[in-house]
């Protein structure tokens, strides 16, 4: 392992997970945040254009319900991915990696709970933010009241901090962990059991996640339909 | 005698806008937006203001405010038209402040039914859909479908708020967004079928295959087991570990008892 690589990729994944945690919230809003693009997009920033792609449909399925209602703050979906996705790409390129099924399936329970790390520290920066309300009230009774124009932007850099921060912890320590977990992820027992979590277990608590968020219970009924109908489709013999 | 009226122009126009990607940028639990708001209007505060008429205008825009980040551009068009009001003197800045408090809870609601709770799961799911069928271009068609709707409502709330003040309420309840919301969740109901379908299909290709059809049977079993906790609020997180755990379970008794398996 080149430990000046390990560090350059490590610099990638900050400064995408902080960049990213701006679109999330502070600035933008276009939706880079969101897994589905996030994870490919830190894939394509580390060189291995297309990888990730698989990881973060799935990814995007189990945090659909994550949405910024008014004062609410949701699990934090964006620190959560991109640590997951960084764990991932980090152990497939510098050590030798486990089978991809089982080495997703593991990056996601590893990393799963920094949804709520990423939710925490944002209710913190929001704190944070009530001194940058009152420094607001005084500048405008001051002989500048321009200047708050500025504040702006000491919000942001907070939120990047904060964003990089986690997003290259989480996936430096669940890189560490990968490698603990390299032989046992190697082994028939442990490899089979993630793969099988992978494959089931995720998708349908994703599925579950994406269904539950639908308001319509003809939505409910017509995914029902869909599934049956293109399970015909894609049956051996029945793809057209 | 008559009295031009100040106007701000276009290009201050385009700097609110501008600002209003950094609409929430300073959100507090104080005032929520509140800096957010009085940092967009700057531009046009800074143009129709000076000394102590700025110093208020600013204040009054400090006030709380909280409502969804893109349908706020309309309230902001519509402040700026009033800020003009202000400024040549026809209107009082409890108009402004009136309209604020009025707009932004409805907005708010709006906002958040059609964006967060409709398009984005919508475009998400589609990009799910196309990833998992192996279109690595997914991700840009959700960005580009979702953000033509987004930054159509930002330019269209700015620059339509600044036309017609509070007349924006009727022009944005013509865009008839709770409509198209229903229609999203159905469609996203559609989208999602197929995405379990091809979930299942990748299931059996994945080595994992349990043989006589019976993955989407498990799959879409899981998937109503699921669907039905997450209903009763039980949290994804803990879903996901006692399955998670179920699942190492059965594979390490099935292993026990069967040393073959998987092998």
């Amino acid at each position: 392992m080149d430990p000046v690589a390990l560090g350059l990729d490590l610099a990638v994944i900050a400064l995408i997970g902080g960049g990213l945690s701006l679109d999330r919230r502070g600035a933008f809003q276009l939706m880079l945040s969101q897994p589905v693009v996030a994870v490919p997009l830190l894939a394509l920033c580390l060189g291995a254009p297309g990888a990730g792609l698989q990881l973060g449909a799935v990814l995007q399925l189990l945090w659909m319900a994550s949405s910024l209602f008014g004062a609410n703050v949701p699990q934090n979906e964006t620190v959560a991915s991109l640590a997951i996705g960084g764990m991932v790409f980090l152990t497939q390129r510098h050590t030798e990696p486990p089978a991809p099924l089982a080495l997703e399936g593991m990056a996601i329970l590893l990393g799963a709970p920094l949804s709520l790390v990423g939710r925490w520290a944002e209710v913190q920066t929001d704190r944070a933010n009530m001194l940058l309300a009152r420094r607001a009230d005084t500048l405008v009774r001051g002989d500048h009241p321009e200047r708050i124009g500025r504040l702006p932007w000491l919000g942001l850099v907070r939120a990047f901090i904060v964003g990089a921060g986690l997003v290259a912890g989480g996936a430096l320590v669940g890189f560490a962990l990968l490698g603990l977990l390299h032989h046992a992820l190697n082994g028939l027992t442990l490899g089979t059991a993630i793969t099988a979590v992978e494959v089931y277990v995720i998708p349908a608590v994703g599925l579950g996640v994406a269904l539950s968020h639908l308001r319509r219970r003809r939505a409910l009924a017509l995914a029902t339909v869909s599934f049956v109908l293109a399970l015909l489709l894609l049956r051996p013999g029945g793809s057209p | 005698m008559t009295t031009t009226r100040p106007r701000v122009g276009g290009f201050v126009l385009l700097q609110v806008l501008w600002k209003s990607f950094f609409f929430l940028a300073a959100a507090n639990y104080q005032r929520m937006q509140n800096v957010g708001f009085a940092t967009c209007m700057l531009p046009a505060l800074r143009r129709l203001h000076r000394g102590p008429e700025l110093r208020a205008a600013l204040e009054r825009h400090l006030e709380f405010f909280n409502s969804h980040p893109y349908m706020a551009c309309a309230v902001l068009g519509a402040a700026v038209r009033m800020e003009e009001d202000i400024a040549a003197g026809t209107a009082s800045p409890e108009r402004v402040r009136a309209f604020k408090r009025t707009m932004m809870g409805p907005l708010a609601a709006l906002g958040d039914g059609f964006f967060w709770t409709s398009l984005k799961p919508f475009c998400a799911a589609c990009a799910v859909l196309g990833l998992l069928l192996g279109h690595a271009w997914a991700p840009i068609g959700f960005l580009a479908l979702y953000n033509a709707c987004h930054l159509s409502v930002r330019v269209f709330g700015i620059f339509r708020g600044y036309r017609v003040a509070e007349q924006v309420a009727i022009d944005l309840n013509r865009l008839r967004l709770v409509r198209l919301s229903d229609w999203a969740h159905v469609l996203t109901g559609l989208v999602l079928g197929v995405v379990a379908a091809q979930q299942a299909f990748v299931a059996r290709t994945s080595g994992l295959a349990l043989g006589d059809g019976l993955e989407p049977f498990l799959l879409g079993t899981l998937t109503v087991i699921s669907f039905l906790c997450l209903k009763r609020q039980l949290p994804m997180l803990a879903l996901l570990y006692a399955f998670a755990l179920g699942c190492i379970v059965f594979v390490l008794g099935m292993q026990s008892i069967f040393p073959i398996l998987g092998g």
